[in-house]
């Protein structure tokens, strides 16, 4: 696996991750800077035509 | 110790050793146990959860929980879930052998986000971000490919939409994954133009969350 295509698999899981599923109610989003840093949204990458073509086929 | 919440389960097999299962009314939250003074954005934690969800659902389908809900007693878990536990041991029961995959495709013409300073109220600005997000499509001749490549290959398929991007959630059978990949395959050899990501298998993440929506 390309390094650009396992950082879409992390973003992408971690897109999943803290944007999907089931919210509790009551229980807070994290949107704290840590996590922002790490959160760069999946639209980022595909925004990015070249970058994505770049990766190849999955 | 504090107990981070991944998921619901129906079994407490489903759970361990990949997990700790904290029993709630007949149903099992998967869960990772941190210092109480761990912070949630911790980048190594995030890591840890999502590898934690990636080896459970290996194991069984079950219903994702954002990320963030954290418990420190198993009687905390039991009230904050309890108005819950009868939808999620249907939706167990019913979608043990189906697991999610999601098409993510850029939009054609991606809207412009609303700028929230713009609006006076919170609720003035949900509803124009809405407005953009409902504005947004894929490509129409992409759009029709993948509803004959792909949705066809679900068990049920909803297309979600955001300001830049567009998104089919499918509910598909484990069976039915290999197919599903074919499926994107042959859709990128038909569009090698269009960025899109096949991503998946999820646990129940848009499909448990029905009555919510």
């Amino acid at each position: 696996m390309s390094q650009e295509t396992e950082e879409i698999t992390v973003l992408e899981t971690l897109d999943h991750l803290l944007d999907r599923g089931v919210v509790i109610a009551g229980e807070a989003t994290i949107s704290i800077a840590d996590v922002d840093l790490l959160y760069l949204g999946l639209n980022v990458v595909l925004a990015n035509v070249d970058a994505l073509k770049r990766t190849g086929r999955r | 110790m504090k107990s981070v919440i991944i998921g619901a389960h129906l079994h407490r097999t489903d759970i361990e050793p990949e997990a700790a299962a904290i029993p709630v009314a007949g149903l099992f939250l998967s869960a990772i146990e941190v210092a109480d003074d761990q912070p949630l954005g911790d980048r190594d934690l995030l890591l840890r959860v999502a590898s934690a969800r990636a080896r459970l659902l290996d194991r069984a389908t079950f219903i994702a929980i954002r990320y963030g809900f954290s418990v420190h007693t198993q009687q905390e878990a039991a009230t904050k879930c309890v108005d819950r536990i009868d939808r999620w041991r249907e939706l167990l029961s019913a979608h043990r052998d189906e697991v999610e995959m999601t098409l993510k495709v850029a939009a054609s013409a991606p809207a412009t986000r609303p700028d929230r300073h713009a609006f006076a109220s919170g609720g003035d600005y949900l509803r124009a971000l809405q407005r953009s997000a409902r504005a947004v499509d894929a490509d129409p001749s992409f759009r029709a490919a993948v509803e004959r490549l792909l949705v066809p290959l679900a068990v049920r398929s909803r297309w979600l939409r955001e300001t830049s991007s567009v998104e089919l959630a499918m509910l598909v059978r484990r069976a039915d994954l290999n197919r599903v990949r074919d499926a994107g395959e042959q859709l990128r050899s038909e569009f090698p133009a269009v960025p899109f990501l096949l991503s998946g298998p999820w646990p129940l993440e848009v499909f448990a969350d029905d009555d919510h929506q």
